[in-house]
């Protein structure tokens, strides 16, 4: 019996081998083994029923996701600064603070951050091991285009927060400045955050960069959007939160068990339940997905 | 002569009828906590009780003179109750969030319910001790027990919808402390939390508060079981800062949901040492502590010290601060009025940045 197992074991082993890519990119997946289907099981001689079965998960790879910074209008009562994983024109492209120009020799100072909350591209595995970079497209307000009327240096400053557990947690910050002058009406300023090692491969509900700007000025301090404003954040293609999940009588998992996962296979012991029919429930997570609930009948004999 | 001394009789009646029906109608408000554009407001507070000592509040400062006891009970051995009224209905959210449950998608639910858990026994709830009621002489002070919390009950069975009254909360209340047992109404509260797209309906309309709390009695509530204390518990996110969202906490997230606890706290500690929500029945005062221009503990030390971002709140004594709970992690809350502060003045106090001993 028990080379029955490893031999399934190793099939699937072999099958996720030969079709890596196909397997990566499915979700969790789990099958129950044992007991097996319709199983009569003696509670006389098994106090602990032995539970087993495979897992599948898709495999983490290096990825990267870009979110741009965008902006639906300006100074409108629905603004909605973001970060979306896709691009377009924004109706806030290039929106500023007019009224804290002060110019050369003074600070103005945007004050009113503005913050970026993600809308997409969660949830996200975070690879602190590689900086989160990115690009903050500076604009210096052009009265007769190409000249701009901006002068000075400016401070960029950006801080990236996680929602991680419910909670917002820091992931890191910069500041970068810029040399504004009459001469040039836009400064990509290229920024880099290394990460909060805490939050090394761990799944993320949310993002928010929040973009400050301030310094000695005088109509600049405005963020172009529409594609020209992102940050690169490293991530994983799948979480490294992997379990299964077992149940017995119960299809809610109101209680549920946490398997024992050891490569492909999973395995758990439960007190054997009383004389009867009984249904095993078995189910996988990655990180927030959860796989397909696999089912086993089996009966408890005297 | 007689005809008119019959008219000024029955016209003298008319007044009296007029005068104790308005007076049981006009009176009576729930306790509210005011945003902080509507501080001080005084559409927002029940009447002031007697000569008024003292004018509204300034914002983001304490409400001084010292608050007296008006006859009614306090919870001794407080027991707070949490509804959530049809989170997990269709339509209760216009959004999901990775990794959180359907019915929370901001987490409130789940940091409302660990705040209480976790609110027993701190510093800010130790405030209440020096508050008490009198029983045949005696006076009973008010408890600070490690464990207030009495259960939560997600409700997805009674329908809720947008606008509620007061009564429908009321009768939520009620349905609440038949879903709990709840026997000693004396020393429990409810607290009707409301989903994001279902809420009150003058939290809806803009009325200026966060939340209120209140006292069931049947000229108030008809049909609903006298006696039960009940918070009105909006979804204080839809008021953003208005209601305190990152107001001690300035991270996007961090502070995202300062205002659950700060709010809520607001209400609970009120309701600890004011149950009966300053209600005079038949002459009989049913009001625990507040003062004499009828602002509660949280009332005179709400929002104080908000300049919404301009400095840390905490930098002006009693002013909105983080706490470390009995769980070790941290709530934003609001301060309490302490009679017992500032040598006997009385300050805001209990959420660690209470005014500086000096000699």
């Amino acid at each position: 019996m028990r080379k029955a197992f490893r031999a399934a074991g190793l099939l699937a082993v072999t099958a996720a081998l030969v079709s890596g890519v196909a397997i990566a990119a499915a979700g969790p997946s789990a099958t129950i083994t044992s007991p097996t289907a319709g199983e009569k099981i003696s509670a006389r001689h098994t106090s602990y029923l032995a539970l087993a079965g495979t897992a599948a998960f898709a495999t983490p790879a290096p990825a990267t996701t870009r979110f741009y910074l965008r902006r639906d209008g300006c100074g409108t009562s629905s603004d909605n600064p973001h970060l979306s994983v896709t691009s377009g024109t924004d109706g806030g492209d290039g929106c500023g603070l007019v009224l804290t120009i002060v110019g050369v020799g003074g600070t103005a100072d945007q004050g009113a951050f503005v913050d970026y909350p993600s809308t997409d591209g969660m949830p996200l595995t975070l690879d602190a091991s590689q900086p989160v970079t990115g690009t903050i497209d500076l604009e210096s307000f052009g009265i007769t285009d190409p000249l701009a009327a901006g002068i000075g240096l400016v401070t960029v400053s950006v801080s990236l927060e996680a929602l991680y557990q419910g909670n917002g947690v820091s992931v890191g910050s910069d500041s970068e400045s810029v040399l504004v002058t009459p001469t040039q009406t836009e400064y990509p300023v290229a920024f880099t955050i290394h990460p909060n090692g805490a939050l090394d491969r761990t799944d993320l509900s949310g993002l928010d960069l929040r973009v400050h700007v301030e310094g000695p000025y005088a109509f600049s301090g405005f963020i172009g959007n529409s594609g020209k404003s992102f940050t690169d954040v490293p991530a994983w293609s799948a979480s490294f939160g992997q379990g299964i999940d077992v149940s017995v009588d119960d299809p809610t998992f109101a209680n549920a068990i946490p398997a024992r996962l050891s490569g492909a296979t999973w395995s758990v012991a439960v007190p054997t339940p009383a004389v009867g029919t009984h249904t095993v429930y078995a189910r996988a997570t990655q990180g927030f997905d959860t796989g397909a609930t696999a089912t086993r009948s089996f009966t408890v004999t005297k | 002569m007689k005809l008119g001394a019959v008219v000024l009789t029955v016209v003298a009646l008319l007044l009296a009828v007029g005068t104790g029906a308005s007076a049981d109608t006009i009176l009576h408000k729930p306790i509210y906590m005011p945003d902080t554009t509507h501080v001080g407001a005084a559409a927002l507070q029940p009447p002031p009780v007697c000569c008024a000592p003292a004018g509204p509040p300034v914002a983001g400062e304490p409400a001084p003179v010292n608050m007296a006891y008006f006859g009614g009970h306090v919870q001794v051995t407080p027991k707070i109750y949490l509804v959530f009224w049809g989170w997990g209905e269709p339509g209760a959210f216009d959004h999901t969030t990775p990794g959180m449950p359907a019915d929370d998608p901001d987490g409130a639910a789940a940091r409302m319910t660990a705040f209480v858990k976790a609110m027993g026994g701190t510093a800010w709830a130790g405030s209440q001790t020096q508050y008490y009621e009198t029983v045949n002489g005696q006076n009973v002070n008010i408890q600070n027990p490690t464990n207030v919390f009495g259960g939560v009950w997600y409700d997805d069975t009674n329908p809720i919808h947008d606008n509620v009254s007061g009564l429908e909360l009321a009768q939520e209340a009620q349905r609440a402390v038949a879903h709990f047992g709840i026997t000693d109404l004396d020393n429990s509260q409810v607290v009707v939390a409301q989903p994001q797209k279902f809420n009150e309906a003058g939290f809806n309309s803009g009325a200026g508060y966060c939340a209120w709390h209140d006292y069931t009695q049947p000229q108030y509530y008809p049909g609903v079981q006298p006696g039960i204390s009940f918070t009105n518990m909006p979804y204080v996110l839809n008021s953003g800062s208005s209601c305190g969202q990152n107001s001690v906490n300035t991270g996007f997230y961090a502070g995202r949901l300062d205002g659950f606890t700060i709010v809520m706290g607001h209400e609970i500690e009120e309701t600890i040492t004011d149950p009966g929500a300053e209600d005079v029945i038949n002459g009989v005062n049913l009001g625990g502590w507040y003062d004499y221009a009828a602002y509660e503990n949280g009332d005179k030390c709400a929002w104080v010290g908000y300049t919404e971002g301009v400095a840390p709140p905490s930098t002006v004594p009693g002013g909105l601060n983080n706490i470390t709970g009995n769980d070790g992690k941290q709530y934003p809350v609001q301060s309490l009025w302490s009679n017992g502060s500032a040598g006997g003045a009385g300050w805001c106090a209990g959420a660690g940045d209470d005014l500086p001993v000096t000699g």
